[in-house]
Order: C-alpha cells, then structure tokens, then sequence
C-alpha cells in the first residue's frame, strides 16, 4: 500500500513538474510575441538592416513630446515658464489633421476605409493626413501638392522637418517653427510612431525576427520588404479638378447616410459655430439650401468646387479652407455628400 | 441677491453641455441697436456705417437726389472679441449735428445666457454698456447744451439688457430695456430716459434677411413731444458673407449709439424724414 502511494506520489509531481515547464515555456513564448509586438517598426527596422529613417530619433523625451502634442493641438506651449508665440492665429495642426489611427488597414489609402473608420471610432473626417505614423512615412507633400505649393515642396518632399515648416508657414498662414519647436513636433510624432502590433502581420511571416543575428541577408531583406508592404510609407495627394456639370449626378443614387456622416465630419468640423471659418453651418434646412442652390455652379458655395479647390489664404482672410484631395474624399463620396445636402434642403 | 446669482450660476450650468443656438442675429447690431451676438474670440471687426439726408419732404426728393447729397451721420468704429462672449468696442462718429457732433464713442457686451437648441435655455441675454464723449468746439452760445460748461457735459451712458429668441431656422425677436443718461441737456429735457427696444430678424436665405428695429421711449413724454422727438424707426435687409456684412436700411434715426439715436431722434416717417443708411463689417481673425 505504502509503495502504491509512493508510485503515485511520483506520478503525480511528474505530471506537476512537466507540466508546470511547459506552461513556462507557453508564457515565455507569450511574453516574448507580446514584447516584439509592441517593439516600434522603425527599431525592428533598422536592426535587419534597413536604411534608417531621415528624421530618426534614438530615444525620445518625454517632455519634448509633451511640448510637441501642445504645439499640434494648441498652437503654442510654455517655455521657460512662459507661453510661446502661436504658431499661427488661423489654424492648429489638428484643424486638418488626426493624431490617430485612420484605417482598419494602414496599408491602403482607400476613401471608404478611412470613412467608415472614423464612423466607427468617432473621428472628424479631415482633408489632410493623419500624425499617427508620420513618423515611419518617408515621403511628404506627394504627387499634386507640388501644384499647389509649387518649389516649396521640393525641400519638403524627403524630409519630415522641411515638411513641419512648410505646414506651419504656408499651410497653417503661419510662421516658421524655431529649432526647439520642430525639435519637439518630431517628438511628439516619435510617440505617434508605429508599432510591431498595429500592422497585420501573421506570427509566421515573422519567423526568425527573434533573432536578427542569425538570419541570412536574404531573409533580412525579405523580412523588410515584407514589414514595409504592410503601412503606407507615403501618402499621395490626387488634386482632381471640379467636376463638369455634365458628370454631376448631384446625389442621384448616392448613400444618404454616408453623406450626413461626412457632413457632419467633414463641414461641420470646421464650420459649425464657426470654429475655423466665418461661415456658419449646421443641420438646418437653410445651410443645405444654400449648397443646394449652388449645386451646379462653379462658386465656392457649390460642394463640387469648393471640396476640390478649397479656397486660397490671401491678405485679409489668411483662414482658408484646405481641397480635399481624391484620396480622402471620393467622387462617390461627394455624390453621397450631395444627396444628404439635397435631402436636408428638402429637394 | 444671492439668491438670483445662485439661481443664474445653476441655470448657466445646466445649460453649459448643451448646444447653443447659433446666428440668432447675423452681426452684432440689428440696425442701429445692439443684438444679443457678440464677436468670437481674437476676431477684430472694422465698421463703417452712414446715414444719408431726408430721402423726402422738405430736405430730401430730387434736389437732394433722395438724401445722397448729404451725410447725417458717419461712423468709423473696431470692435473686438475678448472671449466668445465678451467684446468691447470703439467708434468715432461725425455726429448729426443737434446738438453734438466729433463723437467719441466707447462699448462692452456680455453674453450672459445663449439660447440653447434643446430649449433648456430659451433664450439670448446679454449686457451692454457704453459712453460717448463729444470733442467738438464749445458753442459760446450758454443756452446750448453743446456750450459744455464741464467736461463731464460732454459725457453720455446708456446701458441694456438685450433678450433674444430664435424662433425655429429664420425668425429671431429681440426685446432691449434700455437706459440712457445724458449728462447735460435742454430746459425741457430730462437726463435720464428709459426706452424699450424691440427688433426682429427674417432670414429669407442664408446669406439675405430682412430686419426691423423699433426703440420706444416711455418716460418725459410730453417733454419730447414738445420739444419734437420722435421714436427711433428702421427696416432693413442684410446680405452676410464669409466674413462680411452688409446692411442696408431706412431709418428716421440720424445718430447711430443709443445715447444718440432713442433721445435724439426727431425726423418723422410720415413727413418723409427717413433716410437710407448702410453699414459694412470686415472681420479680420488675428
């Protein structure tokens, strides 16, 4: 009897032992995804091999961030114990841009996608591009922007801080940035950057990242290629012209509902209480008249024109209202805007 | 007391989440008078406002082609947004003549209450206070009021609470108690005079509305009447831009700031004394 229970004694701690090793073994594999995972892409990156990024910082200061997320929502921080001179008297940088994610998929640029995002997850739907990975882009100011900004982009186009100054100068109607404010900007886009775990990529597609060392020169390459497929390194900028009369469906076929969402994400964003403009617009019967009676003109009050040529900063009235480009504002989409417009003017 | 500025604290917070009812009025003023809006933060406005001669009767009609011959008054004036709710202001005003002219003229408005659009707040209320001062020459003349024998003479208040609803997408009606105070006036005159003002705004569109403002005094009557003033009287429209107003009016006022136009009216509508007047506002974001 004593050695059945010694025999079963014995069993019972192997069972205990074993398994308890595997569970380790389970939760250190675990932890180590969990830390790959949140590792940030540009570091992963350059450990394989890659060229680093022109604007790399290597480590981040959180109190440079913090002055930087001040610079991007309020225009102006405090230095010194004293509040700095606003960046410009028009705009901050979140009037046009978000600070977070703005696709399920961060690899397309698709309209619907970003759309339906920010449905979603409560976004404004702006006409520029998001801060939440600008960091890891590689290229700024792309395709059409050149029409607008002629040369000034040529500096812009390569380098994130020549992007900074061209935004706050030109874009913004304001000045340029002094070194410690750009300095803080790329700051706050460092914490913005990518990680490991917002890219949809499959555990197996990353085998041997582990251990970078012992991969060969192929795999690195390969492992590269493949990480940067899966975000944008940049994002292009499609200026279409106005709409001919003749294309116009002026809402014919068009989602209502998508439309309300964009109006009320888009336009009412900036023009609702006149938050950015002196144009007030809002869900009333009298707003969408006044589109709707423009519908088929070529004035600024017409959705066709105004969505794609915005209007220009001039002296008096340096607030402008930005174009939407085709990348963030589809032709479809705009249809969808015009049938909610039609909708609410009751046509 | 405080029990009515506890009661206003709580009725302030309980419509502080609340969307507010915007565009109430298009500008600041309705025609002459102030309405309930005030100018938002950091926008500085620049104003410029006139009133032509009698468009009819005795000095109006062809001769005078229709009262464009002549400027009763002009006026220049900033106007500035402190906050969302709070502004103030300055003009320079011509002045029409009877009795002052070279005004100086000094405002702020509050925006204590905002109408709200889930009706928890039914309505607009804002103060407002200003002063005029006139620089013109003394007259030498003592039985004049513009003899100034003090400088304090020169000074002129006035102070409203303006009250303000929007009814639904196009109409809006305001009512102003108002109070003015002139420090030196006539034999039969009274300093103090207190008015009720009302005007409406119709919004055909949404750039082009149709105004109408009525200032009635209530009290020294019959010393007004002696003396042949008459209640302050306009109808107008507006055309608003992104960024400008333009306001277009008939009005048998002259002067242009309350402490000007409720005591000093005396042209009379139905004798053709009305005049066309316009006003335009340019907003500059600084």
């Amino acid at each position: 009897m004593q050695r059945l229970l010694f025999i079963g004694f014995l069993a019972l701690m192997t069972v205990g032992i074993t398994s308890s090793v595997l569970m380790d073994k389970g939760n250190t594999e675990s932890l180590r995804k969990v830390i790959l995972k949140s590792r940030p892409i540009a570091e992963i990156l350059e450990e394989l091999g890659d060229r680093p990024l022109n604007h790399a910082i290597d480590k981040i200061d959180p109190e440079k961030v913090k002055m930087g997320e001040d610079l991007v929502f309020l225009g102006q921080t405090t230095i010194n114990g004293s509040a700095s001179k606003r960046i410009s008297s028009y705009f901050v940088c979140t009037d046009c841009h978000n600070t977070t994610r703005e696709f399920e998929n961060i690899a397309d640029d698709d309209a619907g996608d970003r759309l339906s995002y920010a449905i979603n997850n409560g976004l404004p739907y702006l006409p520029a591009s998001t801060f939440w990975g600008i960091y890891n882009r590689t290229t700024f100011y792309n395709k059409d922007y050149v029409k607008k900004y002629g040369d000034l982009v040529t500096n812009a186009r390569d380098t994130l801080e020549n992007a900074v100054q061209l935004c706050a100068k030109y874009c913004s109607s304001g000045r340029y940035l002094e070194e410690w404010e750009v300095d803080a900007i790329m700051h706050y886009y460092k914490s913005l950057e990518l990680k490991l775990s917002d890219i949809q990529i499959k555990d197996k597609e990353l085998s041997g990242i582990g251990d970078v060392k012992s991969l060969s020169a192929d795999r690195k390459a390969e492992l590269i290629d493949l990480i940067k497929s899966k975000y944008a390194l940049k994002y292009d900028a499609t200026f279409l012209e106005t709409m001919p009369r003749e294309e116009r469906k002026y809402g014919e076929g068009g989602n209502v509902k998508n439309g309300e969402k964009i109006y009320e994400k888009a336009c009412m964003f900036c023009h609702e209480n006149k938050r950015v403009t002196y144009l007030h617009l809002d869900k009333s019967k009298l707003s969408a008249q006044m589109l709707w009676r423009n519908r088929k003109n070529w004035k600024d009050k017409s959705p066709y024109q105004i969505v794609r040529h915005g209007t220009y900063s001039k002296a008096g009235r340096k607030q402008y209202m930005p174009l939407y480009t085709e990348e963030k504002m589809s032709d479809e989409q705009l249809n969808d805007l015009v049938a909610y417009i039609k909708q609410l003017a009751g046509k | 007391m405080r029990n009515l500025i506890v009661a206003l604290c709580c009725t302030i917070a309980v419509t502080g989440f609340s969307q507010e009812v915007q565009e109430t009025f298009n500008g600041t003023r309705i025609v002459n008078g102030h309405s309930t809006e005030t100018l938002k933060s950091h926008i500085l406005q620049f104003r410029i406002s006139h009133r032509f001669g009698d468009m009819a009767g005795e000095f109006g009609g062809v001769q005078q082609w229709f009262g464009l011959d002549n400027a009763a008054d002009i006026r220049f004036a900033f106007e500035y947004g402190i906050t969302d709710k709070w502004m103030v202001g300055i003009g320079r005003s011509k002045g029409t003549g009877n009795p002052y002219s070279s005004l100086v003229d000094g405002f702020t408005k509050y925006r204590i209450l905002s109408q709200t659009k889930d009706n928890k707040m039914p309505l607009s209320l804002a103060v407002m206070g200003a002063t005029t001062v006139s620089y013109m020459k003394a007259s030498s003349d003592l039985t004049q009021v513009s003899s100034f024998p003090d400088f304090a003479h020169r000074m002129a208040y006035s102070a409203q609470v303006l009250v303000a609803r929007k009814f639904g997408e196009r109409f809006s009606l305001q009512f102003a108690p108002t109070y003015v105070h002139r420090n030196y006036v006539g034999l039969n005159d009274e300093n103090g005079i207190f008015a009720l003002g009302t005007g409406a705004n119709l919004k055909i569109t949404k750039g082009f509305g149709l105004i109408a403002e009525y200032y009635h005094v209530l009290n020294a009557t019959d010393l007004r009447e002696n003396q042949g003033s008459k209640n302050s009287l306009s109808v107008g429209g507006e055309f608003a831009t992104n960024g400008h107003i333009f306001r277009i009016n008939l009005t048998n006022s002259k002067g242009f700031t309350e402490t000007q136009f409720i005591p000093l009216t005396f042209s009379d509508w139905m004798e053709g004394q009305f005049r066309l007047g316009f006003s335009i506002t340019r907003n500059f974001k600084l």
